[in-house]
């Protein structure tokens, strides 16, 4: 059997199958779905940071125009697997999701305390406005300064000395102490919100009493449906989750948040369907953020610019009821040579709401700190920061022990630092300018493990020679309907226009979440496998029913542009359709699984991305315009140059913010954010994302999956805050480590 | 809720299946209660204090406007307080305009009124009567896509999907309004439309295609 | 949203009339700032009074003077060309402002009287003097990045918002007036007020009021202009600091200047003693930065906009220097 992948479909620029629906208003997202007898909820949130609801006035709002409901603790109705949740005879778990309107305890500034629900969406939002909450106020703990001193080892580290998050020691512990040439900084990032455009919502339908559809905005179909079904306990079959069109999530869609009980809890009451949608302020406290993170790296270096020790300390802030975590010292365990590594991860429980992964989660944050200590070591030596990097290259995990599955990023920095123009780089910061501006260039490494997960497709072929897949997949906006048509034209041999690929259903077979950069490895591998099997059958049909076609078998066919053929007789070719048609077959249907092997404990697989930036500063206004950055990335095979190219842009822009702009400021005396609306918290506008050039290596992993590709989503963004923080170091002298690099630190 | 008065001898939506008109009547009679309460803060929540019929309430505070949605005349009967983006969105079901903060801080809701793009957020559907309103359903020519839609899909102006409407009706503006003659001004007049997947790039390119192209827009 | 009567009134009278005898009746113009404001209940009238239908949208010569209505929107008074031709400041501070849809919606009139940014006003659950008089200013000691450096007390340190103002400010507008005692006038400088005892009341306006128009007297600054505008993004954001900046020059000396700040306090900020130093001056950096030092005379921060002691001076000087092209 040929094999197709690297020809035809796959590695074109091919069209969004979507696109169509998207730039004509046609596409629906979660909260567009218009279902008879629609009631509108709207969440009413605390205004204290930690204490008590002393009591509940929900009289006017129950008796304003329309209301058909309030509830809150007190008569809410009861959740069956939140009692489930809390039974003594199961293990203690690691905290505990917050259950919407459970007790009369607050836990954080905006919690949900009440849901409105009302006949129209204009009288639930006024009606949420009569609510009045009396607290029972307690100390509260939200400064995450004052209160590092209580951080700790996260319990499931505790809990297992194999945990990946328990200290880490290479070599000599903390083995830069005691060297010649050595740095000591510290780094922060502040509190960052994913803000996807679309608000978070969900309408609610209990169909039956216990049949529950949702149309819900996640990343997770399966994952979801599971949690309701346990929560609601009811059979996972009963529980339809429909997320087709999901206005980007960033991770903030891989959790079940209270606002979507509230809505399913509100459904039951009222005995009507309950659309939800939060406000762009609760977006900022119901459905988790990148938390704040103190980090520390201490590092020495030969003269000739070879890295002796890293020590790589973390606090990520979290909430008292659960404890997050992320895997923000990944990269310094393995991006370098260094014989010394030495991390520490704690977690600081505070009184907020708890975090979730945020585009290029932990690695995000810890290459911020890492790259950036990268640079400021490349200076004290008086090395190119390229340079630098090229020397304590490695060749083989110094963690794990293993080698990379692929590795090109030396062909990746070299091709980018072509792009920027890297040779224009000044060896002294603050010495190139253009007019008034001063220019100054940086780069930064990014790293993610190249996961794959399980996945099931469903493949049919009908006798019209059209192919429709089915996942419970979610595109978030990767484009993942798309690439998951192109691979199933290379593999099944079937032009794209003839391919539909549905997601976003829990109706599907079941995938991973969409997360982690994980879905074109694990549900295109499903594809792929789903599409051999389609091969298979029909090669089957012919051999056992066509006299030209006798004996053979699917490696001895052609399978192109929806025909198969002979490669010995090409006379011997036939349509798919025909191959249906023939048998008197409406349609032949396959289900595939695929999952990753035991090629994981051979070798260590990542995806690398390294980012150049050139800023320009502003000397007398601090005014910084980033005015160029090459993004190039070894991410395997790129099913598709569009989108992947798209992806990685968007990881730049998402890197400016992270960089220069973004980062939500809380009032500690209310424990209550002030800055929680898109005209204060600054995400990056047209104005700020300048020309992007994106460059892929575009060499196949085939050890990974057999389709050879890699995840991109979160390297697209790894490694470009400190690319720019490096940059305004070289253009002003200037080493801000505290995000967002704002004018007033500049000036 | 808004009514539709296209026929004017069905009154299939009003409230509890009472036709406006006689809600209307209904008020009447009972103005000068309500009168009484005018000058007292949040008149709505007193009426409701006192358990004075919801319909009545609801009849009192409507207005009636004739919108042009996408070249079809709509009469509408609303509340005063419903914007622009709610009533397109939950009443009329063109869930094509987003809402992506509700405070004119995202530009997920841009329409054209009068041709001229707004923010739907912050526009009261009341203070609309008698203008002509396109939104991103009313943009294409039947089947044939606006050449802005179709240059977004070209150059994947999008990821996610969620803010193309209103970047594609921003976009089509721009060009009108001649704020697309280089790449810096395309970014500073289109920089009220937030797009988080950060495909900002690619829209530009798709403007610039457009408006070089010299097609109608 | 609160529900309330929507009215729109074909005669200013009307409007005036029912806005000064209705406690909870207020105008709406665009509504840009209105609506979020309603939609977050910090204001809840119980009648609209919908001024659009009112024959104030011009902008037109009037003895000399440009007259703009109080209903000329944003954007097309940048592009007018009266506005581009005879003060092309207020154009660069307009287009400087918000987005081009909250330009295309907002009013000359409206944009005077947009309420502060603050975000203890704009959250309900925090202490706001300017909101609910008594309960404290939260900004005071709480995050105040974005707050005033000068004209402050011990009520209220909010700025205010507006670009198009600080234009308004440094060209010696006036505002037109008309209310239930007849029309009156009133200087820019005293159409905004400082916060003193009562944040709570911003403008001269009395109860009823309402804006027919700005008028623009005829002035020299139609060259050597800069509106400067420092924020967080690139656009779309409020100013950290902003600055007016208008030159007269005779060659390489200043007959006269007009310079105006934003971002630094309760109104808009004219800085006259600057503009008197640089009269008769050579348009230098060095004269740019003495007249910078002295504007920040009197300048008190708080915890968090120290910044702006020294961005402020700063920008003021490359205003100028932009404005007078040595950049």
């Amino acid at each position: 059997m040929k094999d197709y992948f690297f020809q035809d479909s796959v590695g074109k620029p091919m069209d969004r199958v979507d696109g169509r629906q998207k730039v004509t208003g046609a596409a629906k997202y979660s909260a567009e779905y218009e279902l008879p007898n629609m009631t509108h909820a709207v969440l009413v949130g605390s205004i204290i940071a930690k204490g008590r609801i002393k009591s509940m006035d929900t009289k006017k709002a129950e008796n304003a125009p329309g209301v058909l409901a309030v509830l809150y603790h007190q008569n809410a109705p009861k959740v069956p697997g939140y009692v489930q949740a809390a039974h003594p005879s199961e293990p203690k778990p690691v905290g505990q999701p917050l259950r919407a309107f459970y007790d009369d305890k607050v836990y954080f500034n905006g919690q949900p305390v009440a849901v409105v629900v009302a006949d129209t969406l204009e009288r639930a939002m006024y009606a949420a406005h009569l609510v009045k909450v009396t607290y029972e106020e307690e100390k509260h703990a939200t400064d995450f300064t004052k209160n590092v001193s209580k951080a700790f080892l996260p319990t499931a580290a505790q809990r297992n000395p194999k945990h990946p998050l328990n200290d880490y020691v290479r070599g000599k512990k903390d083995a830069y102490k005691t060297a010649d040439i050595k740095i000591e900084q510290e780094y922060v990032i502040p509190t960052e919100v994913h803000n996807p455009m679309e608000l978070q919502s969900i309408v609610a339908h209990w169909e039956a009493n216990d049949k529950l559809t949702v149309y819900d905005k996640t990343q997770a179909v399966i994952g979801t449906q599971n949690a309701f079904a346990k929560d609601w306990d009811i059979p996972v079959e009963n529980v339809k989750v429909i997320a087709t069109f999901v206005g980007g999530a960033f991770g903030n869609g891989l959790h079940t948040w209270p606002h979507e009980t509230a809505a399913i809890m509100a459904a039951k009451k009222v005995n009507r369907p309950v659309k939800l949608v939060l406000t762009r302020e609760q977006m900022f406290t119901m459905v988790g953020y990148r938390p704040h993170a103190w980090q520390k790296v201490g590092m020495s270096a030969t003269p000739d610019g070879k890295i002796t020790a890293i020590t790589h300390e973390a606090i990520g802030q979290t909430s008292s009821y659960e404890e997050f975590t992320e895997s923000t010292l990944q990269q310094t365990r393995m991006m370098y040579t260094s014989p010394n590594v030495t991390t520490r991860y704690r977690i600081l429980p505070l009184d907020v709401s708890t975090p979730i992964w945020m585009r290029g989660p932990g690695e995000a944050t810890g290459a911020f700190a890492l790259e950036s200590a990268l640079d400021e070591m490349a200076h004290v030596i008086g090395m190119d920061p390229l340079e630098f990097r090229m020397r304590n290259h490695t060749d083989r995990d110094p963690e794990k022990d293993l080698p990379w599955s692929t590795k090109y990023l030396k062909e990746a920095m070299q091709m980018g630092a072509e792009r920027i123009g890297w040779s224009k780089r000044p060896n002294i910061p603050g010495t190139l300018k253009n007019g008034e501006w001063l220019v100054g260039y940086g780069m930064g490494v990014g790293t993610f493990g190249a996961n794959r997960g399980r996945a099931k497709v469903r493949a049919v072929l009908h006798d019209d020679g059209t192919v429709v897949l089915q996942c419970a997949t979610t595109d978030i906006g990767p484009g993942t309907g798309t690439a998951m048509v192109q691979i199933a034209a290379q593999n099944l041999g079937l032009a794209p226009e003839k391919i539909i690929f549905e997601l976003g259903s829990s109706l599907y077979p079941p995938s991973p979440s969409q997360g982690g950069s994980a879905t074109v490895a694990s549900v295109g591998s499903a594809v792929h496998a789903a599409c051999k099997a389609l091969q298979q059958r029909l090669a089957t049909l012919v051999a056992d029913n066509d006299a030209g076609f006798k004996g053979a078998t699917a490696d001895k066919l052609t399978f192109d542009n929806g025909y198969l053929s002979l490669a010995a007789t090409p006379a011997a070719r036939v349509s798919f359709a025909d191959v249906l048609k023939r048998q008197k077959l409406k349609e032949i249907e396959v289900t595939e699984e695929s999952k990753p092997g035991d090629e994981r404990t051979k070798y260590s697989m990542y995806s690398y991305s390294v980012h150049f930036a050139e800023v320009h500063v502003h000397p007398l206004t601090g005014q910084i315009k980033v005015a160029k950055i090459v993004s190039c990335a070894d991410a395997g095979t790129i099913v598709n140059t569009k989108t992947a190219g798209n992806q990685m842009i968007g990881g730049a822009v998402g890197g400016i913010g992270m960089a220069l702009t973004e980062g939500t400021v809380m009032d500690h005396r209310f424990g209550r954010y002030v800055t929680k609306d898109l005209a204060e918290y600054h995400v990056p506008v047209h104005a700020d994302a300048p020309a992007i050039d994106v460059f892929f290596v575009n060499k196949p992993d085939l050890i990974n999956n057999p389709n050879g590709t890699k995840g991109i989503g979160e390297i697209a963004i790894i490694g470009v805050a400190p690319a720019i923080a490096n940059a305004v170091f070289n253009a002003t002298g200037k080493r801000i480590r505290e995000l967002p690099i704002t004018p007033d630190k500049l000036i | 809720m808004a009514v539709e008065k296209d026929l004017p001898h069905t009154c299939s939506q009003g409230e509890k299946g009472q036709c406006p008109n006689e809600a209307r009547r209904d008020f009447l009679k009972y103005s000068s209660i309500l009168t009484a309460f005018a000058f007292m803060p949040n008149m709505a929540v007193k009426a409701a204090d006192l358990k004075l019929e919801e319909k009545l309430v609801s009849a009192f505070e409507k207005v009636n406007v004739t919108l042009n949605i996408n070249g079809k005349k709509r009469k509408l009967s609303i509340e005063p307080r419903t914007t622009l983006l709610d009533l397109l969105r939950e009443q009329l079901n063109l869930t094509g305009t987003k809402k992506g903060c509700d405070y004119g801080q995202c530009g997920a809701c841009t329409v054209h009124v009068d041709g001229q793009r707004v923010l739907s957020c912050l526009s009261l559907a009341a203070m609309q009567d008698g203008k002509k309103i396109t939104t991103i359903e009313g943009l294409a020519d039947g089947h044939e896509l606006h050449p802005m839609q179709a240059a977004f899909i070209k150059h994947d102006g999008f990821q996610c999907g969620y803010c193309t409407p209103g970047q594609i009706m921003s976009a089509v503006a721009c060009i009108r309004e001649g704020h697309a003659d280089s790449d810096d001004e395309i970014r500073e007049y289109m920089s009220g439309n937030i797009c988080r997947c950060g495909a900002y790039p690619n829209i530009v390119n798709a403007i610039k295609e457009v408006k070089n192209g010299g097609q109608k827009v | 949203m609160n529900q309330f009567q929507y009215v729109q009134p074909a005669k200013s009278k009307a409007a005036i009339d029912t806005v000064t005898k209705d406690q909870t009746a207020m105008f709406i113009a665009g509504g840009t700032n209105l609506l979020d404001l309603m939609k977050r209940g910090i204001v809840t009238p119980e009648k609209l009074v919908d001024i659009n239908k009112l024959p104030l949208k011009k902008i037109q010569k009037e003895n000399g003077a440009v007259r703009i209505g109080a209903l000329a929107l944003n954007g097309e008074t940048a592009e007018d060309k009266l506005v581009l031709e005879k003060h092309p400041l207020l154009s660069q501070a307009l287009n400087a402002g918000a987005s081009a849809q909250l330009r295309n919606m907002a009013t000359v009139g409206g944009n005077m009287l947009q309420r502060t940014r603050c975000p203890y006003f704009y959250d309900t659950a925090l202490p706001c003097n300017k909101r609910e008089p008594g309960t404290g200013c939260g900004a005071l000691e709480g995050y105040n990045r974005m707050h005033a450096i000068f004209g402050h007390s011990e009520k209220c340190i909010a700025v205010h918002p507006s670009d198009m103002s600080v234009a308004l400010a440094a060209l010696d507008a006036t505002v037109l007036v008309s209310g239930p005692k007849g029309d009156r006038k009133i200087p820019f400088a005293d159409f905004h007020r400082l916060p003193g005892d009562t944040p709570h009341i911003e403008t001269n306006l009395q109860k009823g009021e309402l804006i027919l128009a700005v008028d623009l007297p005829e002035n020299p600054y139609t060259k050597n202009i800069h509106y400067l505008k420092i924020r967080d993004r690139a656009s779309y954001a409020f100013a950290l600091i902003s600055v007016a900046a208008a030159l007269d020059l005779d060659g390489s000396n200043i007959r006269s200047a007009r310079l105006a700040m934003g971002g630094v306090a309760h109104k808009p900020w004219r800085l006259t003693e600057a503009e008197n130093f640089l009269a008769g001056k050579p348009a230098t950096e060095t004269t740019f930065r003495q007249a910078a030092d002295l504007a920040m005379r009197g300048a008190k921060a708080f915890e968090h906009n120290k910044f702006k002691l020294k961005l402020g001076p700063n920008a003021i000087v490359q205003a100028l220097k932009n404005a007078a092209g040595v950049a």
